[in-house]
């Protein structure tokens, strides 16, 4: 999974390196394991990309360097994956960064196709020859040696991208609005599934994809992935999480002195669940060091690392009290159990773990950083045998109908494959 | 009777039409630079005639309308106004719908606006800094790092404007940069062939909200309001890329826009009054002609003046006219007469809509977008229910050849706007240029998702200003600075 951003300045004064150096920071969120920038300037490609999060990537030296009007970035959960991706056809290049994933093939094989393409045929033609060969879940901008941008969306918008603009100067894509936010840009409107967008100095020019089949948005997307300031596919995140909250207290009620939200995505779950019930909400942990979002770390050994430097009990929240303990998923268990130990050895008297999101049963085809199946935990165990392995005193999953509720979509509209295990292609 | 109409656009083409439908049967005459086929039309169809000319050139225009010996002279676009056509004209005895040179000021210089704006205290008026050397002008934007417009101080045909609001310090070198260099294109781009006016360059304080232009007419006593119309100066969708002369507007169903209220329309037209008033005191001359409000409603001030127009809007002057029921030469003779108090201005309730149809290399490479043969079934575009104005083409050997700005428009009216919306869009298939060139026009000017986003930033603006009303702070700038203290600028 990546987050991307890419900037056209239809003014050559423009120098847009430190746009896009912060708009990756408002997409940190969405990959913290690598980092890259691609401009250009003069018929010539500037680019630098290196491990680690986009702050730690580059340095005052790399941003000026990094010349040009129109540029583009990404943010990675892989560490290998140095984006943007560097191709060549004869003597032709592209840039190009990708996030999500195709069923058969690689962004490599995307990219070349691409360039192959954009070639024999015009550049928006390209795209949605492209895409049309690779079945996947996924969003790209990419950018020619003629200096045209092209962004598009998969068939089925599983992967989120948004469009916008600052003053009469910049066109804007990016993965989520945080980005366009950070960068004071305004947000036009989201990409459709099927869309190409090309942007060249004269032009922005949209097209879609004739055989578009019905949307199937990642549900996901809203209980962890995207920014709570956010909005995707035209909902707000935000809101999604708060009604999240409001159905995990509907669903299985226990009895409690506090509610705790495990950071940074599952507190506003556990604000919407106090006031649905009137169990206060306290802040249980404090942070230390940068928001780590352990989920999508590579390693266990990082993992654990992860939490236990992030989550630092605050003993007054819990000392003596029933807790409720919300968080947004569980993928293997190992950081839920240390975080209702952790609370426990701080003399928290009971612990209830509450989910907000089904439990996660099946890989994702579609990029999403999710471990082999023989080692998700909400596939082998029942939710009675994970709370004893955790250590907690009772442990529920939001119901299917909870989260669909909560997102306000039909279930035939959204991708619920790691749920479920099927998938809409 | 006979009128000389100024000018060659689809603006001149809206007003030609206007005559055409009076009961007075007026011939047309018309002085053009391009011959543009709509207004060609129309003075043939009159049994009028037109002459290619330079419509800036005063003495060349008041010898056209005296060998004509025509009743009055209707001068369509700013440049002329500046050239001082209209003076050239009343001073050998025609009357002219037109302001005086000393009145075009108004729009002319941007800064002699502003202004009269703070000396008259005519509400919805913007700080500002007018600048004539380089030098002072980038110490001003290096000290100050703030949200600015940076526009040459005279109209440049609506070129060279520069907005960039500045408020994530993180990124105000980059944008200081781009002032700067900006500030340098002024100077030695869009002011270059301009000797008219001393000041180089205006920097003011960026405001945000919907804009809407509002026309007036106006006699020197009576100021007339018209319906208000929005222009979107984006070039591409969603308000997205370079800022061109306006790629189409709206009009409303009756006198205003759906996100503008009665009462702001009401105080926009005091803030128009106000400042013909200035002006004429400033002068000494009275306003005999087209004014226009290019406004924003602003968190400042509600209804604020953005630019002045001496003249129609172009295309928003099309949105309005094609309605006008009011004989057209009876509010010719009512301003010459000074009588327009008595005039009933009366327009058709349609919401009307305009996209225009540029070249592709439009708005900042017109050399490109110049010298394109076009091709218009104009016959087609009337069965679907819309009708062309014709703009930057000229006429040559019988054929039209794009002049490098928008090629034409295509107006439709309707119920709502989205209707006539779907008419134009209906049409756009009927314009091509023969050479396999690119035309391009905004699909989303008049679509419902397009108002909805003016409605919910009119919205947030007008909490905010009403806000500021209650608070008693409406268009005042209060600081504190350490060591100063509270001070207003």
């Amino acid at each position: 999974m990546s987050g991307l951003i890419g900037i056209f300045a239809f003014d050559e004064n423009w120098t847009v390196s430190r746009f896009l150096y912060y708009g990756l920071m408002g997409l940190q969120h969405r990959g913290q394991e690598s980092a890259g920038i691609a401009t250009f300037q003069e018929n010539k490609f500037y680019r630098k990309a290196c491990k680690g999060l986009a702050e730690e990537a580059f340095k005052e030296e790399d941003l000026q360097e990094l010349k040009g009007n129109i540029g583009c970035g990404s943010v990675s959960t892989n560490p290998d994956l140095l984006q943007p991706l560097l191709v060549k056809n004869n003597d032709r290049s592209m840039v190009l960064v990708f996030s999500g994933a195709l069923v058969d093939g690689n962004p490599e094989d995307f990219g070349s196709a691409l360039i192959r393409e954009s070639l024999r045929s015009d550049l928006d033609q390209a795209a949605l020859t492209v895409m049309e060969k690779f079945k996947g879940g996924y969003s790209f901008i990419a950018l020619t040696d003629g200096g045209c941008m092209v962004s598009g969306r998969d068939p089925m918008g599983i992967r989120p991208l948004c469009v916008g603009g600052l003053g009469f100067d910049l066109a804007v894509f990016a993965s989520e609005s945080s980005a366009l936010d950070v960068i004071g840009s305004d947000l036009s409107r989201e990409v459709e599934p099927g869309e190409v967008i090309t942007t060249e100095l004269f032009s922005v020019k949209r097209t879609l994809l004739h055989s578009r089949s019905k949307t199937a948005y990642c549900s996901f997307e809203y209980v962890y992935y995207a920014r709570p300031d956010s909005v995707v596919n035209g909902i707000p995140v935000y809101d999604v999480r708060r009604r999240i909250g409001l159905f995990l207290a509907k669903e299985n009620p226990v009895e409690a002195d506090v509610v705790i939200g495990v950071p940074e995505t599952a507190v506003p779950f556990a604000m919407a669940y106090s006031q649905a019930t009137g169990i206060s909400v306290e802040m249980g942990f404090v942070r230390t060091g940068r928001s780590v979002r352990t989920a999508i770390k590579p390693t266990q050994f990082e993992r654990l690392v992860g939490v236990q430097l992030k989550l630092n009990p605050i003993q007054t929240s819990v000392k003596g009290k029933r807790v409720i303990l919300i968080d947004d998923s569980v993928v293997r268990g190992t950081t839920l159990r240390n975080t209702v130990y952790i609370l426990r050895k701080k003399g928290a008297k009971e612990v209830h773990v509450k989910i907000g999101s089904p439990a996660i049963v099946a890989r994702c085809p579609y990029g999403a950083t999710v471990p082999p199946e023989d080692e998700l935990i909400g596939r082998a165990l029942t939710s009675d045998e994970i709370a004893q392995v955790v250590g907690a005193d009772s442990f529920s999953y939001l119901s299917m109908s909870g989260l669909l509720e909560a997102i306000g979509l039909s279930r035939n509209r959204l991708c619920l494959g790691c749920f479920t295990g099927e998938y809409p292609v | 009777m006979k009128v000389l109409l100024v000018g060659d656009g689809s603006r001149e083409q809206a007003i030609a039409e206007a005559f055409s439908r009076s009961v007075k049967q007026p011939r047309v005459y018309s002085i053009m630079k391009l011959i543009n086929p709509g207004v060609a039309r129309i003075c043939k169809s009159t049994a009028g005639g037109f002459k290619r000319g330079e419509p800036t050139d005063p003495v060349q225009v008041a010898d056209y309308a005296e060998s004509l010996n025509v009743d009055f002279v209707f001068v369509g676009p700013e440049e002329p106004l500046f050239h001082g056509v209209a003076d050239e004209v009343e001073r050998r005895g025609i009357c002219c719908i037109g302001a005086k040179r000393a009145l075009a000021e108004i729009e002319m210089s941007k800064a002699f606006m502003r202004r009269l704006m703070w000396k008259y205290e005519v509400p919805g008026r913007l700080r500002f800094k007018a600048f004539r050397n380089i030098e002072d002008a980038i110490a001003y934007i290096n000290e100050y790092a703030e949200s600015l417009a940076i526009k040459p101080a005279r109209q440049a045909g609506g070129k060279g404007v520069k907005v960039i609001a500045d408020l994530q310090a993180y990124l105000s070198k980059e944008k200081r940069d781009v002032k700067t260099k900006h500030a340098v294109a002024v100077f030695e781009k869009y002011m270059s062939e301009y000797s008219d006016i001393e000041d180089r360059i205006l920097l003011e304080e960026k405001v945000e909200g919907p804009e809407y232009t509002l026309h007036c007419f106006c006699d020197g006593r009576t100021v007339l309001p018209m319906p208000l119309v929005q222009d979107n100066k984006h070039a591409f969708n969603e308000d997205i890329g370079p800022e061109t002369g306006g790629m189409g507007s709206i009009k409303g169903r009756g006198s205003t826009l759906p996100f503008i209220t009665m009462e702001e329309y009401n105080s926009s037209v005091e803030i128009v009054r106000k400042l013909v008033e200035a002006v004429q005191k400033e002068s000494n001359e009275e306003y005999k002609g087209v004014v226009a409000g290019q406004m924003m409603l602003t968190d400042k001030w509600g209804p604020t003046i953005i630019e002045m127009y001496s003249r129609f809007g172009q295309p928003e002057g099309e949105n309005i006219l094609p309605l006008l029921e009011t004989d057209i030469v009876e509010i010719c003779e009512a301003i010459a007469s000074q009588s327009l108090a008595k005039v009933k201005l009366k327009f058709r309730e349609e919401a009307t809509v305009i996209k225009c149809l540029a070249p592709r290399g439009y708005p900042d490479h017109r050399e490109l977008a110049k010298g394109h043969p076009i091709w218009v079934d104009e016959k087609a575009i009337e069965k679907i229910g819309g009708k062309v104005f014709w703009s930057s083409v000229d006429t040559v050997d019988g054929s039209y050849v794009t002049g490098g700005s928008r090629a034409c428009e295509i107006y439709a009216e309707s119920e709502t706007i989205e209707e006539a919306s779907e008419i134009v869009e209906k049409c756009i298939p009927y314009v091509k240029l023969l050479d396999g060139w690119e035309l391009f026009y905004r699909s989303d000017i008049g679509s419902l998702s397009l108002l909805e986003k003016r409605r919910r930033l009119a919205e947030i603006v007008r909490e905010i200003y009403q806000y500021r009303e209650k608070k008693n702070i409406l268009g005042r700038t209060i600081d504190w600075i350490p060591g100063r203290g509270r001070i207003e600028v």
